[in-house]
This record gives structure tokens, C-alpha cells and sequence, in this order.
């Protein structure tokens, strides 16, 4: 741990070590990351891995293909295999209405130059003849949505600032942030105290009790979402395929393992994240009715995660008004993981030049909740 | 053409054995055997007999056969003829046999068949190719004329044949691919299984061979999973890589000189097909001719010894005139019929003694001491733990204990019983025991180490301060080990002593010279031991980061297998004791299960 920091950055997760590494790139490599347990032990490794281009804001749309454009990039850039695979999102519709709703997406999402449509139930039918389509009206298909291995990538991003020169701590808490004048003079933790002016809250679910630190309330809270993994079978299913209908979301990895998961009824909040029979006892009907296949397939294990949920289920990437130099990337709502790469760069640029430069995230500020709040739909 | 008082007919353990109490009662004896040497199958079994120390048990076969030969040779009423093939029993008691290209002509007043048994085949597509042997073959061609057919080996069934021969062919060098099994468990003693689970060698159970795999010889086989009837099931046939196939699915006696000697035969598969029909005492319904060994049912040696016992001394009381010399031999049989029936008295024997209730011999019971399972001991004490749960007729521990340390009472099928407080740690019966179920332990709780004696039967010898692979009873790494120590015994079933993490005093039941191939530590995931380590060299030493790098402990067992392995090797890495690591969280489902489990309105039944 080193005593004076250009940038201390509070959370290990994915938006943090993606943030470092990009600061690191950019040259500021005296940079203190402060994670309170292991890398990937929040949020992001406990997350769903996929990778979604498909959003009803255009300016999410644009950071989601920045992403996608890094991502492709991963190996090259940041130097591991994260079983990335380009295999597609589909989005199922279940009503009129939603097919309606879908095709304004569409349209919109190819204004901004991605490459998605709108697919009948017999081309999804041909697509995919392992799924029972029963009330499928339509649906939604971008072959570049993708997915990966959030815990091997948020670990290959600590690895690689580590190697960088990134002052990176793990199973330290950050206990306080030191303040004078509306300007950040330091920041405390239990290992010790690291001089710095500037900070940049990337805690995730705990993204609201880091904000309070430096007196700053960011609409922000935490809910628990489960999450379960099956067996690994011979590669079948391509793309992430969400019912908002039938609430869940589902992919096969890389590995051949099923990652799904769905949002409760009644999630719980905060960050005690149990899990409850009533999870898998909802999952299994659903999932099995639309892939009968799954009926006799073991599922290996269940867990949950906290969604750092924002009013609107947007990201809010701004710096403080009231604290000088006080940056935060938080409220990923249950899609940070797959916006980290643009996030990261993003972020650096604000540090660096004041501004992000390469994507335009101006709409993600807190200023928008002064005004009517336009909710992201396409959540799970 | 000459004239014996008794002829024996087979010089395996059963006509041996009668050959020498015929002689010992004074009756002229002529034994016939056709191969070269006297011993029947016990010349190629190279492994420790199971049984009574008063019955050679701890001794290995050859040394058996070696010892009874040297007893019929000193022997003058005993005539031995080798490479003598008996071609017929005719009337008027005669016997003729053909030696050297010549035809021999005996008599005998009473005669003893010990023709033994002989390989069943296995039906299957290939099955003709060279490369498929029998399972006795090929332990005629090793340990006879240190011949090894192969390099690779499958072997079909999991008897007590299959068992031993795979072990022998790990000790002679040779690789076992497995062993294949059509029934839902092993077929032979469970301590001959461990000794080559422990070694690695996988038992494929519920498995048929379908094909040999090869044109000239054999490459490979297919083999796969058979339903309840022995029906194939279609799609889980699987292509094993061997150019040896043996074929060790059981014996069939050897019957037609004893149907030629006028003796009724009736097919009783308990004992292991057609059988001389006979009484208590081997006579058969031809009242002069008499049998013993696997002729009478597919057994073991010790049994066909007792039974060729029984046999010679019902024989000789025909020959003996002194009524007080009647009545001791009369004494001598009991005892031996009342042995027997305690060798017979386990649940091993079950089939056995089903076959012949149906010959009106009843085996009575015989009261077991209770068992203890497998004991752990006192803590920190050097002494011998016994793995040896399973009811068979062996004794030799108790034997080999001078200090009347382990128990096993009248019953020899009882599970022995260890009283702690006389076990000294001589390990005596270590060395002894011939399934190799013993081993040594010795905690150290200061330095977290514990010292675990292996028997070790195979060559080289690993050496003092020498680094090993610690192995559970799979033949699955552990940890790494140093040798402490090695010591020799005569009856060359040596003990390595090893050094390894106190955690793993209970797991490591093996020890191999590490391979170059990295062995799987997460058996569910393929990870090897070089694949972690290599992981922790770059960096990685928090254990929740290796397990999502690598996957390690996250497949369908939950770690269960490996975590502590994990564990141990990243302790081994950074120093820091397991009992420090963080060692992950448990979630929901323990065991993995099917969604169709959670599947409401589905019918319960």
C-alpha cells in the first residue's frame, strides 16, 4: 500500500479494475485500488456474464457497443481468455404489444448503427428447435451481444494492473474519506491512510454507504438477485436469451454450464445476500417449459448478488458537485459487468482530461433525477 | 502297468495336499500332473494368500507350491509323474496317461480327481484377435515365464482373479487401463480392489466389453454400460485405448475324468457348473473315487487343501487295519470338516454354501466377534491402522501379532479388532496381511506432519529423503510427501514411511514416484496439479480467486474431492498454514440435482 495516491479508487470490482487499468493506460499509474475482500467477490463475480447491446436509451446502446467493441478486443488488450463468445442476445415477445415495443427499440438501436432485428416465431423456431416457443409472438436478435467469464475478467484486469504498476489491495475497508473545504485530501482505511485528492466510488452494492463518506447521498440501494449453474453439457444454446415475461435470463457457457437467473417477486434489500428454495422452485417450471431438455439436467449450485439499483436502472457516471474531484460509476442496476470496458475508459478520461472523450455518457449524470425519470425497461 | 493303493489326478493345492496326508498314513500314492512341475495354479500366484496362518495364509502362492512340493519329494510312498496328461479313467480301476510320447497304464484302489477348473470365455465381436487372453494365460506367460503379453491392459471382470492380476500386472511394470465389470459391485475381496483403486486403476462397474477394437491384433475395445438384465445400452458405449484383453469372468470345473470314473455329475451353478455329486468327506457317488479342489467347487486354495485333506484321509482309513489308527483319522476328519466350515462360514461363501445345501451339506454358524469398523487409535501414537471391514475368512494379523494386539476369535471371517493399548507399532502386521489393508500412523501435532506407513510391494524401492506423491484410495493425488524412512521385510512386502500435512493423515492411503504428467487434482473439472500451480506462481494465492480462475472445487461435487488438496497446495505454495486460508462458502444443492426435482403438479411417485 502506497501512502499518496493520484487516484484512489474504492471497490476491486470489474468498473474499478477496468477504471484502473484504463487510468494506467492513459500513464496515471499511482493509483490505489482498495477492495474489501478478494477480486471478483462482489458483484461481479457473482453476475449473470452477459454482454447486451439491446437497450431502450440510445446513449446505453452506445456504451454498450463501445464495450462490446473492447471486449472483442479483451485478450489482446488486457492479456487473458475470459470465454468470450459472440453468440447473440435474443429478447422474447410475448404480446402485441411488446413485439410494438420491441420494433421502436429496433429502429432506434439501428439508428445508432447496431446490428439487430426483429425475428416471427418461425425464424426463432428455426433458429433455436430446442425451445418450446409457446406464446412466443416474436423477438429481438443481435448476433453481436455477447457473453463471458465475469470473475476471470475481473481478475485478469487486477492482474494486469498489478502488473502495471496499480497499488492494488485486496481485504482492505475503506473506512473513511478525508475531506477539507470541498476538496478530498485523503482516504482512510484499516491498513492505513493513503494521501489523495481524487476518488472514485466503484463500490457496487455498497455504492450509496461509500458515497455518505464524503457526505455525498447517491440515490442508489442494494437487492439481492439469485442466480443459479448447472452441469456442463455439449455446447446448444448460442446466445443469452431473455423472457421479461417469464422473468429470466439464460446462457451457456463457454464451459457448457447453464448460468440463469430471474428477479424475485419480493427481492430483498440491502447486501444480505442468502438464498431461498423458493428460487429454484420458480426457475425450474419456467425454464424446463422452455427447454424441455433442461427437465433432467443438475443444476450445481445457487448463489445471489447485490443489483446497485439507480432510480431510473441506469448507470450514474458523474463526478460530485458539492465535493471537488469526487468521481462515482455506480448504479449498474444488474449491467455493469458488461458495460466495464467503456465504463473504464470513460472514467479514465474524466480524470485525465475532465471530460470522457471516446463515449459520450453525458446523459448518465445525476442532473437527470432533478427532472422526470425515464426507466430502463429491458431489465431482469 | 503298475498298482497303487491311490492315484491322484491333478497336482494343484488340493491333490497336493492329499498326495502329502496319504503319504503321511502310509498309503502308496501315484500323483499325475501335466505340466512340469507340481502346484497347479499356485506357481504363477505371486501374491499373498488370504486364509489361517495354520494354512499357509500370508505366504505367497509360489512359495506354497514350493513348500508342499518339497514335502511330496521327501515323501518315499508318494510317486510323482509331471508332464503326464491323463487321457481316461477305464474300467477295472485303471488309469492311463500319456508321458514323453508314451502310453502309461495305472491302477489304484481308490482314486482322487483334482482336475481343478478351467477359464470361462466371454462372448464378444473381436474376440478372436491376438491380444485376448485369458486372465490365467496371462499370469502363466509373466509370472511363470516372465513373459509380458502386452503394455496396456483391459481386464473383464472384477473376480478375484481380475483384481489380482491387475495388481500383478502393475507390479511387473505393465499399465491397466481398468477393469470391467458387468455386475454393480466387485466381484472379489474388497481389500484386493483397494490395493489397485489405490494404485489407480479404475473399476468400470455396470460395464460389458461390446468389441475388441483392431485387424491384426487388438488396438483397443469398446465397451459400455449394461442395464439390470446385462443388456447393452445403446449410446454409452465408449473406446478404451489397450492392446491386451483378459478375460477373467469366472471358472468352470473341470468334471469329465470324474464322469469317465462312473461319478453322477449335476449342474450346480453356485458352485460353478457341473460337479461330481458328493458327500461331506469329497466321495463321490463311484464310492472309490473321490475329488477335491475346484473340481468340487470353484473356490480358493486353502479350501481345495482342506478338501484334499478331508478326501485322502477318508481314503486312507480303507487302507489302515489298526481300529485305535481308524479312530484318531476319524478325529483328524471332523476337525478337518468343522475347519472348513469356518472358512466357509462368511458372507463371501454365501453361494457356496447354497450349492451344497443342495448336496445335503450344511455349513453351521459359527458366532463373529462385533466389529469396530475401521479404528482410528489414539492420536500421536506410531500404530497400525486396519482397513479391513469386509467378512473374509482370513486371520493372518492376528497371527502376526506378538503382542495379542488385534483380535479375530474362532471365526476367521469376523473383521479384525485392534486393542490400542497393546499395539506397539512393530507394524509386523503390516507386512503380513495380504490384502495390504494395514498401514502405519503416527500424528505430530507440534509440526502439523503426520507419518503414514505404506506396504509397498512394487520396484523400485523409493528412498529415504526422496519426494513422492501422497495418494488417497482412488489413486488420486493428495500432496506431496518425503520418504522417511523404508524398511524390508523378507517376505518382500516392504513399508515406505512418509511424511505429509496433518490434514491429510486420514486420505493418504498410497505413494508414487511423481509423473511427469500432471496428475487431476479437480477431477470434476480436469484441473491438474501443474495447471494450479502454475496459477499460483502468476500471483494468484487468494483460494476464491484460484477456484473462479480455474474452476477448481466448482463442478458438480462442490469440492468435496479436492478442496482440501487445494488447500494443501496453496498452503504448500505461500507458507501460510491451511487452517489460515480462507477456504470458501458452501451453497445450496449439496449434491447437484434436477430441476425436474422442483417441477410442481409433476407426480411425486
Amino acid at each position: 500500500m502506497i501512502s499518496q495516491a493520484s487516484v484512489v479508487i474504492i471497490g476491486g470490482g470489474i468498473i474499478g479494475t477496468a477504471i484502473a487499468f484504463n487510468l494506467a493506460k492513459l500513464g496515471v499509474k499511482d493509483v490505489s485500488v482498495f477492495e474489501k475482500s478478494y477480486i471478483s467477490s462482489g458483484s461481479t463475480g457473482r453476475c449473470g456474464g452477459g454482454i447486451r447491446q439491446q437497450w431502450t436509451s440510445p446513449m446505453n446502446v452506445r456504451l454498450a457497443m463501445r464495450s462490446v467493441k473492447l471486449f472483442e478486443r479483451f485478450k489482446l488488450d488486457v492479456g487473458m481468455d475470459i470465454e468470450y463468445y459472440q453468440g447473440g442476445y435474443l429478447l422474447l415477445a410475448y404480446t402485441e404489444k411488446e413485439v410494438e415495443d420491441f420494433s421502436e427499440n429496433v429502429k432506434m438501436q439501428r439508428g445508432e448503427g447496431l446490428d439487430v432485428v426483429l425475428l416471427t416465431k418461425r425464424q426463432i423456431a428455426q433458429k433455436f428447435p430446442f425451445m418450446n416457443l409457446e406464446g412466443v409472438k416474436g423477438g429481438t436478435w443481435c448476433p453481436t451481444d455477447a457473453h463471458a467469464n465475469p470473475q476471470i475478467a475481473n481478475i485478469a484486469y487486477a492482474m494486469a494492473i498489478k502488473q502495471m504498476g496499480v497499488d492494488l489491495n485486496t481485504y482492505t475497508t475503506v473506512e473513511g474519506i478525508d475531506t477539507q473545504g470541498g476538496k478530498i485530501v485523503g482516504v482512510q482505511t484499516n491498513k492505513g491512510y493513503v494521501k489523495t485528492n481524487i476518488v472514485i466510488n466503484a463500490a457496487g452494492g455498497f455504492s450509496h454507504e461509500v458515497g455518505l463518506m464524503a457526505g455525498v447521498d447517491i440515490p442508489t440501494y442494494s437487492e439481492r438477485h439469485q442466480i443459479l449453474v448447472t452441469e456442463s453439457i455439449n455446447h446448444v444454446l448460442d446466445p443469452m436469451v431473455i423472457s421479461f415475461r417469464n422473468n429470466y435470463y439464460v446462457r451457456q457457457t463457454m464451459h457448457g454450464s447453464f448460468v440463469m437467473g430471474q428477479s424475485d417477486k419480493k427481492p430483498a434489500k440491502g447486501n444480505d445476500l442468502g438464498h431461498t428454495i423458493e428460487f429454484l422452485e420458480e426457475m425450474a417450471p419456467k425454464m424446463v417449459h422452455d427447454f424441455p431438455f433442461m427437465n433432467h439436467l443438475h443444476i450445481v449450485r445457487q448463489w445471489s448478488g447485490a443489483y446497485d439499483l439507480s432510480p431510473d436502472a441506469q448507470p450514474i457516471i458523474d463526478e460530485s458537485r458539492s465535493v471537488s474531484r469526487y468521481i462515482f460509476a455506480v448504479g449498474f442496476s444488474g449491467h455493469g459487468f458488461m458495460l466495464a470496458p467503456a465504463v473504464g475508459e470513460a472514467v479514465a478520461e474524466m480524470v485525465v482530461y475532465g471530460r470522457s472523450k471516446t463515449t459520450d455518457i453525458s446523459n448518465l449524470g445525476m442532473s437527470r433525477f432533478a427532472s422526470k425519470i425515464e426507466k430502463e425497461h429491458n431489465v431482469v | 502297468m503298475k498298482s497303487y493303493e491311490t492315484i491322484v489326478v491333478g497336482g494343484g493345492p488340493a491333490g497336493m495336499m492329499a498326495a502329502i496326508t496319504l503319504g503321511s498314513k502310509g498309503v502308496k500314492t501315484l500323483i499325475l500332473d501335466e505340466n512340469d512341475e507340481l502346484g497347479g495354479q499356485l506357481v504363477k500366484q505371486t501374491h499373498k494368500f488370504f486364509g489361517d496362518h495354520a494354512h499357509y495364509a500370508s505366504v505367497r502362492g509360489f512359495e506354497i507350491a514350493q513348500k508342499l512340493q518339497e514335502k511330496i519329494f521327501q515323501d518315499t510312498n508318494i510317486e510323482v509323474e509331471t508332464s503326464a496328461t491323463v487321457i481316461g479313467i477305464y474300467p477295472n480301476k485303471m488309469v492311463v496317461y500319456a508321458k514323453n510320447g508314451k502310453e502309461f497304464k495305472a491302477t489304484y484302489e481308490k482314486l482322487l480327481i483334482s482336475t481343478g477348473a478351467m477359464e470361462k470365455q466371454l462372448p464378444f465381436i473381436n474376440s478372436d484377435l491376438p491380444g485376448v487372453y485369458g486372465a490365467g494365460a496371462v499370469q502363466t506367460l509373466m509370472n511363470e515365464y516372465g513373459v509380458m503379453p502386452g503394455r496396456r491392459f483391459l481386464i473383464i471382470g472384477s473376480g478375484n482373479i481380475g483384481l489380482i492380476l491387475a495388481y500383478q500386472l502393475i507390479q511387473a511394470g505393465a499399465e491397466v487401463r481398468g477393469i470391467v465389470e458387468a455386475l454393480g459391485k466387485i466381484g472379489g475381496y474388497a481389500v484386493h480392489a483397494k490395493k489397485i483403486k489405490r494404485l489407480g486403476v479404475p473399476i468400470f462397474l455396470k460395464h460389458t466389453i461390446v468389441r475388441a477394437i483392431g485387424n491384426e491384433s487388438v488396438l483397443g475395445a469398446v465397451i459400455a454400460k449394461v442395464d439390470n438384465n446385462f443388456n447393452i445400452i445403446p449410446g454409452t458405449e465408449v473406446e478404451k485405448v489397450a492392446d491386451t484383453i483378459c478375460v477373467s469372468v469366472g471358472l468352470t470345473p473341470l468334471s469329465e475324468l470324474a464322469e469317465q470314473a462312473g461319478c453322477k455329475v449335476e449342474y450346480i451353478p453356485q458352485l460353478g457348473g457341473y460337479v461330481p455329486v458328493r458327500n461331506e468327506r469329497m466321495q463321490t457317488s463311484n464310492p472309490d473315487v473321490f475329488i477335491a479342489g475346484d473340481l468340487s467347487s470353484i473356490e480358493e486354495a486353502t479350501t481345495a487343501m482342506i478338501e484334499g485333506k478331508i478326501a485322502a484321509l477318508e481314503m486312507s482309513r480303507n487302507f489302515i487295519k489298526i481300529a485305535a489308527n481308524k479312530k484318531n483319522i476319524e478325529n483328524e476328519i471332523n476337525d478337518e470338516i468343522k475347519t472348513l466350515a469356518l472358512f466357509r462360514s462368511g458372507p463371501k461363501s454365501a453361494k457356496i454354501r447354497t450349492g451344497l445345501e443342495k448336496f445335503g451339506i450344511n455349513i453351521k454358524h459359527v458366532p463373529k466377534i462385533e466389529s469396530y469398523g475401521v479404528q482410528i487409535g489414539p492420536t500421536g501414537k506410531l500404530r497400525a491402522i486396519v482397513d479391513c471391514t469386509e467378512e473374509i475368512p482370513c486371520n493372518s494379523c492376528e497371527a502376526a501379532c506378538s503382542f495379542g494386539a488385534i483380535h479375530i476369535g474362532e471365526n476367521l471371517n469376523s473383521t479384525p479388532v485392534v486393542d490400542y493399548d497393546k499395539c506397539t507399532g512393530c507394524a509386523t502386521c503390516v507386512t503380513a496381511c495380504p490384502g495390504l489393508a494395514i498401514h502405519m500412523l503416527k500424528e505430530d501435532l507440534e509440526n502439523s506432519t503426520a507419518l503414514v506407513g505404506i506396504p509397498y510391494e512394487l520396484l523400485p524401492l523409493p528412498e529415504k529423503g526422496q519426494k513422492m506423491w501422497a495418494l488417497d484410495e482412488d489413486g488420486n493425488y493428495v500432496c506431496d510427501s518425503i520418504v522417511k524412512r523404508v524398511v524390508k521385510y523378507p517376505n518382500k512386502t516392504n513399508i515406505v514411511y512418509i511424511e505429509v500435512p496433518i490434514e491429510f493423515s486420514r486420505k493418504v492411503l498410497s505413494v508414487s514416484f511423481p509423473k511427469k504428467e500432471s496428475p487431476f487434482v479437480c477431477r470434476c473439472e480436469e484441473i491438474t496439479l501443474d495447471k494450479i500451480e502454475r496459477v499460483v506462481d502468476s500471483g494468484i494465492t487468494d483460494f476464491e480467486e484460484l477456484k473462479r480462475l480455474t474452476r477448481v472445487t466448482m463442478g458438480p461435487c462442490g469440492g468435496k474431492n479436492c478442496k482440501l488438496v487445494v488447500l494443501g497446495i496453496l498452503s504448500r505454495k505461500t507458507g501460510v498454514p491451511i487452517s489460515k486460508l480462507s477456504h470458501g462458502t458452501s451453497r445450496p444443492p449439496v449434491k447437484p440435482v434436477e430441476f425436474s426435482l422442483f417441477m410442481k403438479g409433476s407426480d411425486p411417485t
